[in-house]
């Protein structure tokens, strides 16, 4: 059996196809490929027939095969797996052909790398590209949110000091209150008077202060609804 | 009476840990309402919101004749007071004559449902068991209680494994914004009924004030075309609020919404401004939304996001028309949907 392999490695390295179909030889070389005893045979074979021809070059470069793998090793993990299939293609037919003649192939390595080397930049780019629109997205997400608290935050503050509640020990309430709701009224709207003047001599404008109150009439009127409505429930 | 035991336990051991989960966060919320009801309990707490603290206390007993009786107490500032004892509540605030109303709520910091039926949160919220942990040095139970859509926020409750009583809340968005707090800071439970109490059941309450006329409910001109779903109308009113810009009072109709843990007003009324750009502010969970579109002032007030409160507020439009005025309005009503 491997005999019989052996005998038609010989032939390709000879040049010669062991059959007319093409299809048994490219299964040959891809058994070759696979098998690291039919590769080493292979190998062997060239390299008596480079001695046999008197083509061993002044320094001996025997595991050349192997630095090539290692070399495609190295390369092709970046790649896309369009790109990456396309420089195995290369890689196999370059094997085929490795030491048919050391020019060839370093000619046809050079092809090769150059085209691994614009698959890498692309896929460099389009890793690139991927986080920067998810760090988009999120920092986009991130400053709305901050908008958003800088809103909450200043309306906070405008109805925080605005709190009816804390302007009534002024005028006492521990004093007598007389039973009149109303006039207890116009005294709140007195002291919103002085609360307004307050709020010029602060430099607040005056639209703000108006605004609080409004909000803050509403706010007052919703507690007490809400205080009156359980009634009805 | 034990075979029946038996079999419920059987069936509790059939369903699904899901179910299992939700049905142990309801049941511990039920006990939290039968707790708050029949225990004598004396508690501090403090409501944490704008950046600011509020303690209170809170008292509650079971007095003669099986009588609820309770008292919250703010510390802090003018005094502000909710008693009650049975029906009768009593609000004693600084910028009012204390009243009295018939009632079986009681508002305070803590939401009145809790001290209710819970399975009527259950149209539009989910009661979730979480875990344990250490609140206020006691083994508390963590129950969220998670709004089903986005229109709402979402309650955390921290209760006691021992009395089933509140330990901490906390109500936040949906994003988990933490928008306001309450810590209880000393819980203390007891067979007897506490001194206070005991004094207070001799007190007598200011005078109950008759709201007969605030129970009619008027037909207004104006309706709210959209609300998150399980608000359902509470009462609906015209009244006067106090405007403090002019001076004088303002006639609003007034609509109050609930679903069942969160209250929401909506105020409408003409206005001579033409426009006012929308307008709010928070006061911790709740949100106040005020704007004016083609002469319509309308104002939110509730516990909801700002979001919804805008939402409900552009949905308001003229109910049927009756007579010429309510026509002009309607004709502005429908250029504001435009």
């Amino acid at each position: 059996m491997s005999e019989i392999k052996s005998e038609s490695i010989s032939s390709l390295v000879d040049n010669y196809s062991p059959s007319t179909d093409e299809s048994i030889s490219a299964h040959l070389v891809d058994n070759m490929l696979k098998d690291e005893d039919l590769s080493s045979t292979w190998q062997n074979y060239h390299l008596i027939g480079d001695v046999l021809r008197d083509e061993v070059p002044q320094s001996l470069q025997l595991d050349l095969s192997e630095t090539i793998s290692a070399a495609i090793a190295q390369e092709a993990t970046i790649l896309s797996p369009n790109s990456s299939m396309k420089t195995s293609g290369k890689n196999s037919h370059l094997s085929k052909q490795e030491s048919a003649s050391i020019s060839n192939n370093s000619t046809e390595q050079q092809t090769n790398s150059v085209v691994d080397a614009t698959n890498r930049f692309k896929a460099k780019i389009s890793n690139l590209i991927k986080p920067m629109g998810q760090v988009a997205i999120a920092a986009s997400a991130a400053a709305l949110m901050i908008v958003g608290v800088q809103n909450n935050v200043t309306d906070n503050s405008s109805i925080t000091p605005s709190q009816v509640v804390q302007t009534v020990p002024l005028s006492g309430y521990a004093n007598p209150v007389s039973f009149n709701v109303q006039s207890s009224q116009g005294q709140q709207s007195q002291q919103s008077k002085q609360q307004a003047q307050q709020a010029m001599n602060e430099q607040l404008a005056s639209e703000r202060v108006a605004q609080q109150r409004r909000l803050q009439a509403l706010l007052k009127d919703h507690n007490q609804q809400v205080k009156l409505g359980s009634n009805i429930k | 009476m034990k075979l029946s035991a038996f079999f419920l336990l059987l069936l509790s051991f059939n369903v699904s840990a899901m179910t299992a989960d939700k049905e142990s966060a309801k049941l511990s919320l039920e006990r939290l309402s039968n707790s708050l009801r029949q225990l004598n309990f004396s508690t501090s707490f403090v409501v944490v919101k704008n950046n600011q603290a509020e303690p209170y206390h809170w008292l509650h007993g079971i007095g003669e004749n099986e009588q609820e009786l309770e008292i919250f107490t703010r510390l802090n500032g003018p005094r502000l007071d909710v008693l009650r004892q049975g029906d009768v509540v009593s609000y004693i605030e600084p910028d009012q004559e204390p009243y009295s109303i018939i009632s079986s709520d009681v508002r305070s910091p803590i939401p009145t449902i809790f001290r209710g039926d819970i399975s009527e949160l259950e149209e539009s919220y989910r009661f979730i068991s979480v875990g344990r942990s250490r609140i206020l040095g006691r083994v508390a139970q963590l129950i969220r209680v998670v709004s089903k859509d986005k229109y709402r926020y979402n309650y955390w409750l921290w209760l006691d494994q021992k009395t089933g009583l509140l330990l901490k809340m906390a109500v936040l968005t949906r994003q988990g914004q933490l928008l306001e707090q309450i810590q209880f800071t000393h819980i203390e439970v007891d067979e007897q009924l506490s001194e206070n109490l005991k004094q207070f059941q001799l007190t007598e309450l200011p005078a109950v004030i008759d709201l007969t006329m605030q129970r009619q409910n008027k037909a207004l001109s104006w309706q709210v075309g959209w609300l998150p779903q399980g608000f359902s109308v509470v009462k609906s009113n015209q009244h006067k609020i106090n405007s403090h810009n002019r001076g004088r009072d303002k006639a609003v109709e007034f609509m109050l919404f609930s679903d069942g843990l969160v209250e929401v007003s909506v105020y409408v009324n003409p206005s001579q401004e033409k426009f006012r750009a929308p307008e709010f502010a928070s006061d911790g969970a709740t949100m106040v939304f005020n704007q004016i579109l083609q002469g319509i002032e309308v104002g939110v007030v509730g516990d909801i996001p700002l979001a919804t409160a805008k939402k409900i507020a552009e949905s308001i439009s003229p109910a049927i028309i009756d007579n010429a005025k309510a026509n002009d309005l309607s004709s502005k009503g429908d250029q504001k949907h435009d």
